[in-house]
């Protein structure tokens, strides 16, 4: 039982770390239709930042975050606003093809600057973890989805109460009336592009303060952000949080009561069997399933 | 019309032509020597993708190589010397593109190879050096399963996969007080990590360690939370794991978050790698890990000198302490070099007889290749991080310091 505990705890964790990566890139798929491939690059530049800020500030990542939001929200502005706008209106695959060779560049250009060392932020508490009887919750893994939850949790009441997230949500729905409405197309996405790049970031920092990162994990963040997506479904902000926390949790169970190297197995296993009889995935809305056809 | 469709014709039969001509494998008769003076070797290495750590310290082993060779005049061909050029490609990390490469150096007609990183890439480079009849030396391919499909270009420095865990084993068995009882093993689900498990599982049942089930993960996961919390149950003396640096790191992290706390950690592969102290700071103290080479290694060469020397000079070049990563790469050069003088020829065949009846001492210890092609004739060593340092603990002849156990505390 309590073996059965841990694995929930453990992957409960896991996944509002998953969430919050995976936020962002739902979010710019929801509202841009920009299957976004950069998006784990994204997140191990912000997990750069923060161990940047920490090697020579000695800011604490917590604290880091903040800085890698704000860097990875002008890259990810200035990005949608030069380069992604240019192919905004063309068919999904151009911003697919755009976006691969973004993140090829990205995950180089890190390479180059940073090489290929293995890192982790290191501090004195991430590691450390409370013990409830026998089950141990780490502090480290805690924060982060505390703050993981809280994050997404500011961004729904964004969305859904200030005159900004609502005009995002209207550029989503539909581009034509925003526009005539007085609401700047250009603007709005490379707002939404900077938005989900800072959370990135934020969640890039997170990763690099309770594992380790090298610019050859983008893929496997890209990858994850994607079946968290829609598993949970586009068009509810809440999508990426439920997407994340299944997944973990399945992960979790299935790594304690499977052989252990099935779990990516069934990871995809569930998505595939939620997709057969939610198409839309868990919370998603139908109108951005539709527009996935586009 | 009549015209026109006899240009296309034309057209395509030249370009099938040229296809041809360009991808004909085995053809190449060049064997690279260049006529300007220089030995051309061809390296495929991991300089991006998930190996790109341990790819990046391979091509460290051979630039050094490079170096020290025509530092010294160069390579002696037939009394001539010529230049060493180690020609490198990026194979991305990926088993296909590392074999495809080989292939190109092939039809460039560079007929001598060093491997790439890593068992999965080695394995598939290795069938394709046999198809072409080119040479290759294998810096860091240690499954056993390359060497047991009856290859006769492909030969390597390093000691086998299954010496890995094996010699975690023996030294635990030898210098642990008290004697541990209990094992189990935690692995990557790759052909190498799974190799060096069952290679570990039976030294371990041979010393009458009692033997748990083993746990697999999937190879470059950095989330080995539910093997951890498996064995926690069973407190185990002794944990080992066969891994590679990023599965390595995540144990010893998550069993701390885990509170799983064996009486100590052994890892392949991962210990000796800089980056594994750098990352896990104090955590990785008294961690065991295997390694293929340390600078107590006795021998010298004409190159390198001694490891000693070898130590200094990776320092000098790339401003850090070198890995094995990095020895065993300069090694894999050494004897493509020395195979090369001794056979006073470049041609592949005089290489390979060359290299077949090679008994030399070097830097990295003895290098003499069995019929199969390994070079089952080095030991390993156990090292030990200790003050944040790598430091060899066993074999006890050639320990640095003493083995501090129970490892966690």
């Amino acid at each position: 039982m309590s073996a059965f505990l841990q694995a929930t705890i453990y992957g409960l964790l896991q996944g509002g770390l998953l969430a919050l990566v995976a936020v962002g890139f739902s979010l710019v798929w929801g509202v841009m239709n920009v299957v976004n491939l950069a998006h784990g690059g994204f997140v191990i530049l912000g997990a750069y930042v923060g161990w940047e800020m920490h090697q020579w500030f000695g800011l604490d990542p917590f604290l880091g975050m903040f800085v890698a939001a704000a860097v990875m929200f002008v890259v990810g502005y200035a990005l949608q606003r030069l380069l992604i706008n240019l192919v905004i209106n063309g068919p999904i695959f151009i911003t697919l093809l755009l976006t691969f060779g973004l993140d090829l560049m990205i995950v180089q250009g890190m390479n180059l600057v940073f090489s290929a060392d293995y890192r982790s932020i290191r501090t004195s508490y991430a590691s450390q973890s409370l013990a409830l009887g026998s089950v141990r919750v780490p502090l480290g893994r805690l924060l982060a989805f505390s703050l993981a939850v809280g994050i997404t949790l500011i961004l729904v009441a964004v969305m859904n109460r200030t005159r900004t997230g609502m005009s995002i949500l209207a550029t989503g729905m539909d581009r034509g009336a925003a526009r005539l409405m007085g609401i700047r197309a250009r603007h709005v996405y490379a707002l939404t592009f900077g938005i989900a790049a800072a959370l990135a970031g934020m969640a890039g920092a997170m990763i690099g303060t309770v594992g380790t990162f090298n610019p050859s994990a983008a893929a496997s963040f890209t990858l994850m952000s994607f079946v968290v997506a829609v598993l949970g479904g586009l068009g509810n902000m809440y999508g990426a949080l439920v997407g994340g926390l299944v997944i973990g949790l399945v992960q979790a169970w299935g790594g304690q009561y499977l052989p252990g190297t099935w779990v990516n197995a069934l990871a995809f296993l569930v998505l595939i069997v939620v997709l057969i009889f939610r198409p839309t995935g868990l919370v998603g809305r139908k109108y951005y399933a539709a527009r996935l056809e586009v | 019309m009549r015209s026109r469709k006899l240009a296309v014709a034309v057209v395509i039969t030249a370009s099938s032509l040229v296809v041809a001509g360009c991808s004909s494998k085995g053809a190449a008769t060049s064997t690279g020597a260049g006529a300007s003076g220089t030995l051309t070797i061809g390296a495929a290495v991991s300089v991006t993708g998930k190996l790109a750590r341990e790819g990046v310290l391979t091509k460290e082993g051979y630039q050094l190589c490079q170096e020290k060779v025509n530092t010294k005049g160069g390579v002696d061909i037939a009394g001539a010397k010529v230049k060493l050029d180690i020609q490198y490609q990026d194979d991305t990390s990926k088993p296909d593109v590392a074999a495809q490469l080989v292939d190109q150096f092939n039809d460039k007609g560079v007929k001598l190879i060093l491997s790439s990183y890593g068992s999965a890439n080695t394995e598939a480079q290795a069938a394709v050096i046999e198809r072409n009849g080119q040479i290759m030396v294998d810096s860091a391919g240690a499954d056993n399963k390359i060497f047991s499909k009856g290859y006769k270009n492909t030969f390597a420095v390093l000691s086998p996969a299954t010496e890995y865990a094996s010699s975690i084993v023996k030294a635990v068995a030898e210098l642990a007080t008290p004697k541990p009882k209990s094992v189990v093993f935690l692995s990557a689900d790759d052909g190498f990590s799974k190799t060096v498990t069952e290679g570990g599982m039976k030294t371990a049942t041979t010393l009458g360690l009692k033997v748990l089930d083993p746990q697999y993960f999937p190879n470059g996961t950095s989330d080995v939370s539910s093997a951890l919390t498996k064995v926690k149950g069973e407190q185990p003396d002794v944990i080992i794991g066969s891994v590679h640096l990023v599965e390595g790191v995540a144990i010893i992290k998550q069993a701390k978050e885990l509170g799983v706390t064996p009486a100590g950690f052994g890892e392949s592969v991962a210990p000796p790698t800089p980056d594994f102290a750098k990352t896990l700071g104090g955590q990785a103290e008294n961690v065991l890990g295997s390694s293929q080479w340390t600078d107590a290694t006795k021998g010298t060469d004409k190159y390198f000198g001694s490891a000693k020397d070898y130590t200094k000079d990776i320092q000098a070049k790339f401003s850090h302490a070198p890995d094995y990563h990095n020895a065993e790469a300069s090694a894999a050069c050494l004897a493509l070099v020395l195979a090369a003088e001794k056979a006073g020829s470049s041609k592949p065949d005089a290489v390979r007889a060359a290299l077949s009846g090679l008994d030399t001492e070097s830097f990295f210890g003895k290098i003499k290749f069995d019929a199969t092609g390994q070079n089952t004739y080095k030991p390993m060593s156990v090292i030990q991080i200790q003050n944040g340092k790598a430091v060899t603990v066993w074999p006890t002849d050639s320990a640095e310091a003493k083995m501090i156990w129970p490892g966690t505390k």
